[in-house]
């Protein structure tokens, strides 16, 4: 376990390196002008970024209100009864609601929970699960679409959330059989 | 689904921080407008007329509780001055000090800028030649949560931007490193590799096409928790997809897929975030972490496929709509 978490370690550390002069090298050689390509195709960076500006700002913005209103807090503590019946710790349950909606917000939490509970509690281990295997959905959703300029998102958010609830779920229940 | 979630979350803001500042209204949270009791503790030999003097204030525990109504106590005592104002004499705070709610909140509505808390002082009762008694009134408190929602609105707003034009830099890098691969041939040969085991479930991509090869630099970035590559390697393959929509303003089955399989983000490697957080602990979580992505990689592919099937959504279903009926129903 150790060695593949080692070796996978090194892997992810030469990854970018590898990428960032291979792909110039390899183009080098199939000569390809490298330097006018990557410019010609860094131009568009800028682009992207101001499209996705409209979406995002869209995103954050609600979500911002709705935490800052306290209906977060009000939601968390509803749900409280319903999730601690299905076995959920009600100290994770800020975790698995925020998870989706902000990124720095739930890396806050696992922080706080870190103060709070110990980097070695069962309840760390499952918040840190939890972010490190769902992601932060409506931003993606925001950037990805955004980049676009695709409006009507079909079933994306469901299915989305969908995962996202069950990984939710699923951390709660592994962390508790590998450690508890 | 998107509309309601964003206008619930706008609308359910409103609703809640109404209902919270009339709470506070109704039971007074704020006490505004009404004395609470402090005892000054001046310096030896200070000069009474001086426009500005400096003290320490206490304020009883018990009388702070009552007052207030709450379980939190103020600190022993606190920095201040005495300031000489034109609407009477001012006891302001030290700057940023630690203070209880809802003194706090008070000093955050009141005094946003200079973050010192400020209030008028009632008459001194002299106790000695360096203590007196008297009361504070603090500037009247409402519709916090009005204040906050609106303010929490701009903010995120600015966040917005600053977080879009972070991702410049980075974007930039990736895109001009795309644009190479494709020119010397790479992503061609990568798309050769990998399209038996993606095709199936992006049936809407065309054999040998470009956007095979991206999908798999972006779920590869993902899968090695390089986040700020994943995204702009997402961005690309979305850009491919969308050449291959016929209605640009709509989601297609594929943009879905790819975005569910993103969202479920298998990580072999955690994420540099949650490493940064976690140090060397995170070691212990790499199985659970696995286990975890790798189900709801399943899931995620799984409710992508079959809310596809849904009626509501197979009638919007660009690609579905462009091609009749014939093509796609052959290939799922």
């Amino acid at each position: 376990m150790e060695t593949v978490r080692t070796l996978l370690d090194i892997l992810s550390v030469f990854v970018l390196p590898t990428i960032i002069v291979g792909f110039p090298l390899y183009g080098l050689i199939k000569k390809v002008p490298v330097y006018e390509e990557f410019v010609e195709g860094a131009k568009e960076g800028f682009n992207v970024a101001v499209m996705i500006i409209p979406y995002l700002v869209a995103i954050l913005f609600a979500i911002g209100m709705f935490r800052a209103s306290g209906a977060l807090d009000f939601l968390i503590d509803g749900l409280r009864p319903v999730l601690g019946w299905l076995g959920v710790p009600p100290e994770v349950l800020p975790m698995m609601i925020i998870r989706p909606l902000t990124g720095s917000g739930s890396a806050a939490i696992v922080l706080d929970m870190i103060n709070q509970y110990g980097e070695d509690s069962l309840l760390v281990k499952m918040a840190a699960t939890m972010f490190g295997s769902t992601e932060t959905t409506f931003y993606v959703i925001a950037v990805y679409f955004g980049a676009v300029n695709v409006k009507k998102t079909r079933h994306a958010v469901p299915a989305g959330l969908i995962a996202d609830v069950f990984a939710m779920f699923l951390a709660i229940y592994v962390v508790r059989l590998l450690f508890g | 689904m998107l509309n309601y979630i964003w206008a619930g979350l706008i609308v359910f803001s409103l609703v809640f921080a109404m209902v919270h500042d009339l709470r506070d209204l109704s039971r007074d949270t704020y006490r505004n407008d009404r004395p609470l009791p402090v005892t000054l503790h001046f310096p030896e030999g200070y000069d009474p007329d001086a426009r500005r003097v400096p003290l320490t204030v206490t304020i009883d525990p018990e009388t702070f509780g009552a007052f207030y109504g709450t379980e939190a106590r103020p600190a022993a005592s606190y920095e201040g001055v005495l300031v000489q104002t034109r609407e009477g004499r001012q006891l302001r705070f030290a700057e940023d000090v630690a203070v209880p709610e809802p003194l706090s909140t008070i000093r955050a509505m009141t005094s946003a800028r200079d973050n010192d808390l400020r209030g008028l002082i009632g008459p001194l009762t002299l106790r000695g030649d360096t203590l007196a008694a008297t009361t504070v009134t603090f500037p009247p408190v409402r519709f916090v949560k009005m204040h906050a929602i609106a303010e929490a609105a701009i903010d995120f707003a600015e966040t917005a931007v600053t977080l879009a034009l972070g991702l410049i830099g980075t974007l930039a890098l990736w895109m001009g490193l795309l644009q190479i691969a494709d020119r010397a041939g790479m992503l061609y040969s990568l798309v050769r590799l990998t399209q038996p085991v993606l095709r199936p479930l992006f049936p809407g991509i065309p054999k040998d096409h470009p956007a095979l090869a991206m999908i798999v630099l972006n779920l590869t970035a993902n899968m090695l928790g390089l986040g700020n590559a994943a995204t702009p390697l997402g961005i690309k393959a979305m850009e491919e997809l969308q050449k291959l929509n016929p209605e640009p303003d709509t989601a297609t089955n594929d943009m879905v897929m790819l975005l569910a399989m993103n969202t479920a983000s298998v990580q072999i490697v955690p994420p540099v975030l949650l490493v940064a957080i976690m140090g060397l602990q995170i070691n212990q979580l790499f199985f659970s972490i696995l286990i975890v992505t790798l189900l709801s990689l399943i899931v995620a592919i799984a409710s992508a496929k079959v809310l596809g099937r849904l009626k509501a959504y197979r009638d919007t279903d660009p690609q579905r709509a462009a091609a009749g009926t014939g093509r796609e129903d052959a290939g799922t």
